[in-house]
């Protein structure tokens, strides 16, 4: 039958420790067309993904591609199934080739059963030709750049002769020529009738590609509609699914003396063509501000924070004066010491103890203040992390609780509570509404509002721009490890920091 | 209210110490049943014929291996591993044995006579020891925090080095004062009261007490089960993570010494061919047995503590029913228990125990007549003496007819879903 749909996803629902992720959701996928699906992060778009590609194993409910159900084991049985996804996080070797990631898996041999490389650099040749992109298939894949790296992924997927491509969030980190590239592909792979799922937050990209839209929204369903049904105004609020409360935090904030003070920073690149992560980057930070920094994936914001906080792995050079005290951090403990704090932007591997409470979680940075004659006190522990609890108001069943029983934003207040109690000058957010849903970010921006109230200086990075718009006093914009632009909060808006973000370092040297 | 708060205080002391209340129930069954199983066979039991002797032996056992194992399972937790062990036993009782060589008085055949060299001597050698053994663990440290080395590959190439060194320098000292061997005296009579079980006892105790106290009650300790937990995180929290892995190697070299120290003295000599060979895995196993997970941030030294003390009950009580020399059937034994602890653990961490497919595919099903020829090899060996090899055979066969059958219920089962 013609119009069975390619792909009928049936009542799945996916419960993580915590948090529900996906709460019964129904769509079914048209052959050929180009679906979007869109939501916040944490609405369940990815989740979504990662069980129609195999990521995922176990779910309740169902999935049937064309009319017959399958049950995924891996990866491997949905690229046979036709099914191949595009990551976010690209999932390339990168100490391989080109062909060799490409054929990864399933190299062409020869009759000795010896690697026919030749053969697969040819194929690879021809299909990155295809791509429009001129990469040769020898060419190691870690030393690419990312929208090459995304193309290459999507040459392995055409390899596969996937008819179901899934792409997630391809363009997060492309600049603007990449994404006319992108879009270019895209045709081409529907002229050849392949199905695309294609997940993304915004709204030009979805409205310019797609022939149906989804929403979801904290896990649920709310609607799928076709594209000249509906508006990317209307999409936004089912998004949303309220209006975004108008929490005018700044305005009436104080801002205070300069307490940092970025001179010439740069980070070297051992190694690589840019030499550079980060080259000459300048700023103050006062008092009671908030100082948002923009800039697409691998434009250097988390790498800036890090040589803030002594956590770089090379030494930066360029100086960085803390209340016109010149600091060289070593380490981040020195960092700690000087009133630098840092909630960094990978919570499950960089930020908690997945094997620790919430007590231990919360005390980490501040043990050593409860202990009397050499051992830790479990009275005064137990104080501060109470205190600490209650000031953040944490939603959990107790102190002895594992944090892993959190949700993300609470586990990221722990994360922040932690190191509130280091009593910072300087706190460094890191994207810290990552994977956490809108009630939580909320309450997260208030937070950030309250600390500056305080007198500490918030440095904070988002992949999301509104989130900056919202929360920052002034918006710094980083592109390929320059400072690209300087916004104030009244002159700033997603167009011009955009712009300013995909802004294409000078030429090299 | 109250009650309520003390039920929860119970079973979370219940929880959290559910694996040394494990041992200890399961040291309960494996003394018991071997006192039956020798009562059953032989009309009388070892155990209760001579308890003293027998306590005496199993606890200065426990004691010399759980000396290092401590340090082991500190390195284990701490998020590495310490394989140096065995040789670090063997290079500090060569280097105790030729401390106090070198500043014996010369006998009358102008050649230093290590039997009597008295307590001051004694203890500069040991001490010189204990400073060899700091001075290795911070090798180790420089390796893995400075070259940034596995701690594998660091504390092997110790493994396999330091045996190597203690023979030839044993050779080269002894050549230097007269007369070369390879094995070192340490016969000393003051040095031999270290000889005694409770020497080593109450040193292992109080070792015990002290880690427990380091790993428990203070900063240093948690910050020790954080960085073995998530080192990158514990970096980023701003703790000293060198320090801290400096310290925990530190810990690993010199309990590693200390048992080197006592080990030469129960011999009387330290040769570096046939001394402490193999006994950095035994630690390892003790550590892990005792509840320690080697991906680090998980054990408590309790439970490393009865973990070492089951580890040498079983291989002793093997040894009783058997009757033939423990050494033989220890390492089978203690092979058995690691995957027998670590599986058990594994099993309750997915909880998922009774879903489980154990033998699915064609890896389960070449698996399972390799089990069954391991298991009938098993008990042909144990009763080969009274039984020829029929019973083995047939043992062999009948493991191999029951996991079939517990394959084909999986499979079916399987299908169902």
């Amino acid at each position: 039958m013609a119009d069975t749909p390619i792909i009928s996803i049936k009542h799945v629902t996916k419960r993580y420790p915590g948090v529900v992720a996906l709460d019964d959701v129904s769509v079914d996928i048209r052959q050929g067309e180009l679906h979007s699906i869109c939501g916040e992060n944490g609405a369940g778009k990815s989740t979504l993904m990662k069980i129609l590609s195999g990521v995922i194993t176990e779910y309740d409910g169902q999935i049937e591609v064309r009319g017959e159900s399958v049950n995924f084991r891996g990866t491997r049985d949905a690229e046979a199934c036709g099914l191949s996804i595009i990551h976010q996080e690209l999932n390339l070797v990168e100490e391989l080739s080109a062909a060799a990631n490409v054929f990864l898996g399933r190299e062409h041999t020869s009759s000795l059963g010896l690697l026919n490389n030749r053969k697969m650099n040819a194929e690879t040749s021809e299909l990155l030709k295809q791509l429009e992109c001129d990469v040769h298939p020898q060419a190691i894949a870690g030393s690419l750049r990312v929208g090459d790296q995304q193309l290459l992924e999507i040459a392995k997927a055409l390899s596969l002769n996937s008819e179901i491509l899934i792409m997630d969030e391809p363009t997060s980190a492309l600049t603007e020529s990449e994404v006319e590239r992108l879009y270019r592909v895209i045709d081409h792979l529907r002229e050849k009738g392949v199905t695309i799922l294609y997940i993304s937050h915004k709204m030009d990209e979805v409205f310019r590609l797609s022939d149906r839209i989804t929403v979801l929204r904290d896990g649920k369903l709310v609607k799928t509609l076709e594209k000249e049904e509906t508006t990317p105004r209307e999409i936004t609020h089912l998004m949303v699914g309220r209006e975004i409360e108008e929490i005018d935090l700044g305005d009436s904030r104080q801002v205070g003396d300069v307490v940092l003070e970025v001179n010439n920073l740069s980070l070297p690149w051992p190694g690589h063509a840019r030499a550079w992560r980060l080259k000459e980057i300048s700023f103050e930070l006062r008092r009671g501000e908030i100082l948002g920094i923009a800039g697409l994936m691998g434009a250097g914001r988390t790498e800036l924070l890090e040589c803030l906080f002594g956590a770089s792995e090379e030494t930066p050079a360029g100086k960085v004066l803390l209340e016109n005290q010149l600091v060289r951090f070593r380490n981040p403990n020195e960092a700690k010491r000087a009133g630098v704090a840092m909630v960094t932007e990978d919570r499950k591997r960089l930020g908690i103890f997945a094997q620790m409470c919430v007590r231990e979680n919360i005390s980490m940075c501040t043990l050593e203040e409860t202990v009397t004659s050499g051992v830790i006190s479990r009275k005064k522990e137990a104080e501060i992390v109470d205190d600490s609890v209650a000031r953040l108001s944490v939603k959990t069943a107790g102190p002895e609780s594992s944090i892993t029983s959190l949700s993300g934003g609470n586990q990221q207040k722990t994360i922040i509570g932690r190191w509130l109690l280091t009593k910072p000058k300087v706190l460094l957010l890191d994207d810290p509404t990552r994977g956490v849903d809108v009630g939580a970010k909320a309450e997260l921006y208030r937070l950030m509002d309250q600390l500056c109230r305080e007198g500490i200086a918030i440095i904070l990075t988002s992949s999301e721009l509104p989130e900056l718009l919202t929360v920052s006093d002034r918006i710094l914009v980083l592109a390929e490890g320059r400072m690209t632009a300087e916004f104030d909060r009244s002159e700033a808006s997603e167009a011009a920091i955009m712009e300013a973000a995909t802004e294409s370092a000078l030429p090299h040297g | 209210m109250n009650k309520g708060n003390d039920t929860q205080a119970t079973t979370s002391f219940a929880k959290r110490f559910r694996n040394e209340l494990g041992l200890i129930v399961a040291l309960v069954i494996v003394i018991g049943g071997t006192i039956g199983a020798n009562l059953l066979m032989n009309g009388s039991a070892d155990y209760l014929n001579e308890p003293v002797r027998n306590l005496e032996d199993i606890l200065h056992q426990t004691a010399l291996l759980g000396i290092f194992a401590l340090g082991a399972a500190i390195v284990i937790i701490a998020g590495g591993i310490d394989l140096s062990s065995g040789s670090m036993i063997v290079f500090a009782g060569s280097i105790c044995g030729l401390v106090m060589l070198i500043l014996a008085p010369k006998g009358p055949d102008m050649l230093p006579d290590p039997t009597n060299v008295g307590l001051f001597v004694v203890c500069i050698a040991i001490g010189v020891t204990m400073v060899v053994g700091f001075m290795v663990g911070t090798v180790h440290t420089w390796l893995i925090t400075i070259v940034r080395l596995p701690p594998f590959v660091a504390t092997l190439a110790s493994l396999v080095g330091l045996r190597s060194l203690a023979k030839i320098l044993n050779q080269a000292v002894t050549a230097q004062l007269g007369n070369q061997v390879t094995t070192v005296r340490a016969d000393d009579a003051t040095f031999a009261y270290l000889s005694e079980w409770w020497v080593a006892l109450v040193i292992f105790i109080v070792l015990g007490i002290l880690c427990w106290f380091l790993m428990n009650g203070t900063v240093i300790g948690r910050h020790l089960y954080a960085m073995g937990g998530n080192e990158e995180a514990a970096r980023l929290s701003g703790i000293r993570t060198d320090h801290l892995k400096w310290l925990a190697y530190c810990i690993g070299s010199v309990t590693a010494a200390i048992a080197g120290v006592l080990y030469t003295a129960k011999v009387g000599a330290a040769n570096p061919s046939t001394l402490a060979v193999g006994y950095e895995l035994n630690a390892i196993a003790a550590a892990v047995v005792g509840g320690c997970s080697l991906q680090g941030g998980v054990g408590l030294i309790p439970g490393v503590m009865l973990g070492v003390l089951f580890l040498r009950v079983v291989i002793d009580s093997v040894a009783k029913i058997v009757r033939a020399g423990s050494d033989d059937y220890q390492g089978m034994i203690v092979g058995f228990l690691v995957v027998l602890a670590v599986a058990f653990n594994e099993l309750r961490r997915q909880g998922s125990g009774a879903k489980k497919s154990f033998f699915p595919g064609i890896l389960g099903s070449i698996t399972i007549p390799i089990l069954a020829i391991l298991v009938g090899t098993v008990i042909f060996v144990l009763t080969q003496k009274t039984q020829g090899v029929t019973v083995g055979i047939v043992a062999g066969i009948i493991i191999g007819l029951l996991l079939g059958g517990l394959k084909l219920t999986e499979s079916a089962r399987s299908q169902r879903t």
